[in-house]
Formats: C-alpha cells, sequence, structure tokens
C-alpha cells in the first residue's frame, strides 16, 4: 500500500526522516534507508532543515526512487523561486516521486550560509497552490503542462501555538485541506498532555496529523532543546530520566518508541521518526514501539 | 532621496470612500521633490476627492495639512490636536511617513496615497532613477561610485552578464549596463586595474536577509 492509500484508509503509517549528506556521496543515506526498508511506509527527505547546506531533498528522493523506496520530496519557500520551485516539482513528478511535503523553512540566519540572501517569493500557502496547480495542468503563469504531476501533498502544522497563533494555525488547516494537504507534520513531540490539549482542540477527524517523534541522544540534548528551540518543550521527567539511566541512548530509543506507542494508541494518523544524525538506530526504535 | 508615485484616484477612492472627514497630510521631503505627496498634491487629490464626493452626493470634509517630514515624531506631533475630529487620514508620504504616522496615531485608519518606489536620484524633471537599495555595505569605492546592487538587474558583482550588448541591458535597450558604466568610469579614471581584482561573494545579511533592521548610535542616543 501507499503512503497515500494507507493515510486514506486510516491505517497507522510509519515516516522516518533521514537528512541527505552534506557531501557528495548518498552510500551512507541508503545504507541506513536499507536497515529500515519494509518497516518504514516512506522516508521524509528534508530540504536543507535549518537552513544547514546539505544535499537536496530532490536528489536523495530521487535515490530512494531508484530504489524503489518511497519518499517524501520536501520544497521549501526560503531558497527558490517560484521558477525554481514549480521546476522541482515537475522534476520530482517526471521522476515517479508520489509523495510532495511544503514547508516554510527556518530564517536564513539560523544555518551555516548566514550571508545568503533569502528568497520567501511565495509563502506556504502559496507554494501549496502552486502545487495544487500544477497538478492540475497549469503553471503560475496559466500555461497549460504537457504532462502534469501527481502528488499525496502534506505540510507542516506547528502544535506549540497557543493564542491568537493557534487560531491562526487551526485556520490555516481548513485553508491547507482545501488546497489539497492529506496529512500534517508536528514539530516534536515530548509533552504528551499538551499534544493531546492541541489534538482536542483541532479535532481529530479534521485532518490527518502525523507527529513527529525525535530522538533525543543525551539528557543535555534534552535540556538544551527545551531552553533554546522555539515550539519544543521536553518535560523534565524525560530529561531525569535519560539522566538516571546507566545506557542512555538505550533510554533514549526506548522513550522515542513509548512516545510512537502512546501516539498510536491516541489514533493518531501515523508517526514520522526523526534521528538527526543516529539513523542507523531506526530499526531499534521501531522495536522498541512493537512495529 | 526616496521616490514614490501617486496611487490613481480610483484607489485612493476604494479605501475612503465609506468616511465622512478625511485628513490628508503631506510631507515636505522627498515626496514633494519627486512631485507625489508635497503640498501641491495634497491640494490635487483633496480636490479630486471633494469632486467624488460631490457627484456622489454625500457630504464630506476633506482637509488639508502638509509636515516637515512624517519619519520624525516632532513633526507628527503637530497634528496631534486636531486629528480627534477626523475619521480617516490619508499619509502621501513614503512608507515610512505612513507607517510612522499610523504608529503614532494608532486609533486612526491610515491609509497610503502614494506608491513608494525607490531610493533614487532626479535625472530631469519628471525623470528619476534608483541609484541605491540600502543593502547596508557600500562597494562604491570599488565600482568607480556606480552601484551594481541597485543598477545591474541581476545584481551582479565582478563584471556583466552576457547579456550585456552595447552597453545595454539585455532587460532594455533604454537601460544602461551598470557594469559597462563602472568599466567606462574606471578606465576614465585609470583605475581598470580595480576591476581585475575578484569582489569576494556578497554578504546579503545587512540587506533584508537579516530581517528588519536598526541603526543603533550609542554615542548620540539621549
Amino acid at each position: 500500500m501507499t503512503l497515500q492509500e494507507k493515510i486514506a484508509a486510516r491505517k497507522f503509517v510509519v515516516l522516518g526522516e533521514f537528512e541527505p549528506p552534506k557531501g557528495a556521496d548518498f552510500s551512507p543515506f541508503i545504507k541506513n534507508v536499507n536497515l529500515a526498508r519494509g518497516r518504514v511506509d516512506a522516508f521524509v527527505v528534508p530540504e536543507m532543515a535549518n537552513a544547514v547546506l546539505k544535499a537536496s531533498s530532490l536528489g536523495g528522493c530521487a535515490f530512494l526512487e531508484r530504489e524503489g523506496i518511497e519518499a517524501v520530496f520536501q520544497v521549501c519557500c526560503r531558497d527558490r523561486n517560484r521558477l525554481a520551485l514549480q521546476a522541482d516539482i515537475l522534476s520530482a513528478g517526471a521522476l515517479g516521486i508520489k509523495n510532495i511535503m511544503a514547508v516554510l523553512g527556518v530564517d536564513i540566519s539560523y544555518g551555516d550560509h548566514p550571508h545568503a540572501r533569502s528568497v520567501n517569493d511565495l509563502n506556504l500557502i502559496e507554494l501549496l497552490d502552486t502545487i495544487s496547480r500544477l497538478q492540475n495542468g497549469k503553471d503560475l503563469s496559466g500555461i497549460e503542462l504537457r504532462h502534469s504531476p501527481r502528488f499525496c501533498v502534506g505540510s507542516t502544522v506547528d502544535i506549540s501555538a497557543t493564542g491568537g497563533l493557534l487560531d491562526i494555525e487551526l485556520e490555516n488547516i481548513e485553508k491547507k485541506v482545501a488546497l489539497g494537504v492529506e496529512y500534517f507534520i508536528t514539530n516534536p513531540v515530548f509533552d504528551l498532555h499538551r499534544f493531546q490539549q492541541f489534538i482536542k482542540r483541532l479535532g481529530k477527524e479534521k485532518a490527518a496529523v502525523i507527529p513527529t517523534v525525535l530522538l533525543l541522544k543525551s539528557a543535555g540534548m534534552a535540556r538544551y532543546i527545551d531552553r533554546n528551540v522555539k515550539g519544543i518543550s521536553i518535560p523534565s521527567e524525560i530529561i531525569r530520566r535519560i539522566q538516571k539511566a546507566p545506557d542512555k541512548p538505550r533510554e533514549c530509543t526506548q522513550i522515542a518508541g513509548e512516545t510512537i506507542t502512546y501516539l498510536k494508541e491516541l489514533g493518531m494518523a501515523g508517526v514520522l521518526i526523526s534521528t538527526v544524525g543516529w539513523e542507523d538506530r531506526l530499526p531499534q526504535i521501531l522495536n522498541a514501539a512493537k512495529l | 532621496m526616496i521616490i514614490a508615485e501617486k496611487k490613481p484616484i480610483e484607489e485612493v477612492i476604494e479605501m475612503v470612500k465609506d468616511f465622512r472627514k478625511i485628513l490628508i497630510v503631506g510631507c515636505n521631503e522627498c515626496v514633494t521633490v519627486c512631485e507625489a505627496g508635497g503640498k501641491r498634491e495634497v491640494a490635487v487629490l483633496a480636490s479630486s476627492l471633494r469632486m467624488y464626493f460631490m457627484n456622489q452626493g454625500k457630504d464630506t470634509q476633506i482637509d488639508e495639512v502638509t509636515l516637515e517630514r512624517q519619519c520624525d515624531r516632532e513633526y507628527l506631533e503637530e497634528i496631534r490636536n486636531r486629528i480627534e475630529q477626523y475619521d480617516v487620514v490619508i499619509s502621501l508620504a513614503c512608507g515610512v511617513g505612513v507607517q510612522f504616522l499610523a504608529e503614532t496615531y494608532s486609533r486612526f485608519p491610515v491609509y497610503p496615497g502614494v506608491n513608494t518606489c525607490f531610493m533614487g536620484v532626479t535625472e530631469e524633471r519628471g525623470v528619476w532613477s534608483e541609484r541605491c537599495q540600502g543593502c547596508g555595505q557600500c562597494i562604491l569605492g570599488s565600482t568607480g561610485g556606480i552601484c551594481p546592487i541597485s543598477r545591474c538587474a541581476k545584481r551582479l558583482l565582478n563584471g556583466p552578464c552576457g547579456g550585456s550588448t552595447k552597453g545595454k541591458c539585455e532587460i532594455s535597450k533604454d537601460l544602461d549596463c551598470a557594469w559597462q558604466l563602472i568599466i567606462d568610469r574606471l578606465k576614465e579614471l585609470d583605475r581598470l586595474d580595480e576591476y581585475e581584482q575578484i569582489a569576494p561573494i556578497k554578504d546579503w545579511s545587512t540587506e533584508r536577509a537579516g530581517g528588519p533592521r536598526r541603526v543603533v548610535r550609542e554615542d548620540v542616543r539621549q
């Protein structure tokens, strides 16, 4: 079953996030993907996450497609104008990539090329509209395409939004659904109580929500994320649990597995497992989650 | 100076047609020089609006004032006592002035009466052209006083693109190729060897890439 079919059939989907290399060799990427092959429905290939230069999402997806593995191609507003975005989307369609996910991208000043000029020609809603128009056979200038691409379209949702920003986020979900978005990936979830409140506010039936489960690597990393990364809060019990554990990496894997199990029981559409550099541990996380 | 163009009257009417007490605020600086938002343009806009409302049979009060500048609080304060009488303000200042006026009188709806275009010069009366994009890292010293960021269509450093033909830019035969101008000027100054030096890749963080900018001068701050 494809990712799209599974989402439509309301079956729990498992996505793995695999960063392309910072370099011109995809072999470690492919090696790690193959470790989890058959246990993950599709691999999300980020487009220069955190504005850090890496090989492109399209490049990574092309490698996966060649291996016969389902990929989720990320298109990002930050670095490309409407021409370049459309060109990549058409190329992705031609390569047979079945899934696309639109993201805004964090500001360029956060990355490793802070002197670069950001583009942001289209915003997220406009980019989703672009994908929809291309799928309907016309480009942004209204010119007919010879063959239109077909995708299962995804986007992001910020579950950390509160107050007025939460209202906007919820409104945006409706706009995005109207533009053909079939699933929403959240920022990493650690505070399960808070996540549940968000889902309650959204209403489970409104959209297929796929929360991100981020593999922590140490108590220090957890503390740093909790203090410094916008939109992610990590309960102190989790940090203490890692601190006390004799085998910390194993404990982190266990925490990720338990979170996945919880989210599955909560009735989420699926999970996106992000291992940020520890991609070879994905099978252990899946074992811990009994997937 | 900042160059602006008057908005079409239909657009202004659309913005203010439902108000009955309108104050039009001009600016005595850049927009006066480029004849888009000074005292005279305020008077012309006021007359056009009066005529429109009269034809509509609507009794609308339209008043005029032109401030020395709208980008300084002290001049904006001059209308504090009278602004209460109005339902709406149309500012004919550049986008900077419109925003500062709106910030100062946040309870009042403020609409722009001009489109702010660029920082430029008066080539001749009625002709203004761009000279600066405020990129925050001036390289005019090495380009013979001609800015490739504002005057080259592709904002290129290190020489012209392949589209430069007979001194003109590929996007229009009416537009000089900035790099042709730079080379000609450096030649004239006997500094052509400077053209051979490769400029480093531009740091755009001082432009808009780093977000909205701010200059803080502690030595003059009060």
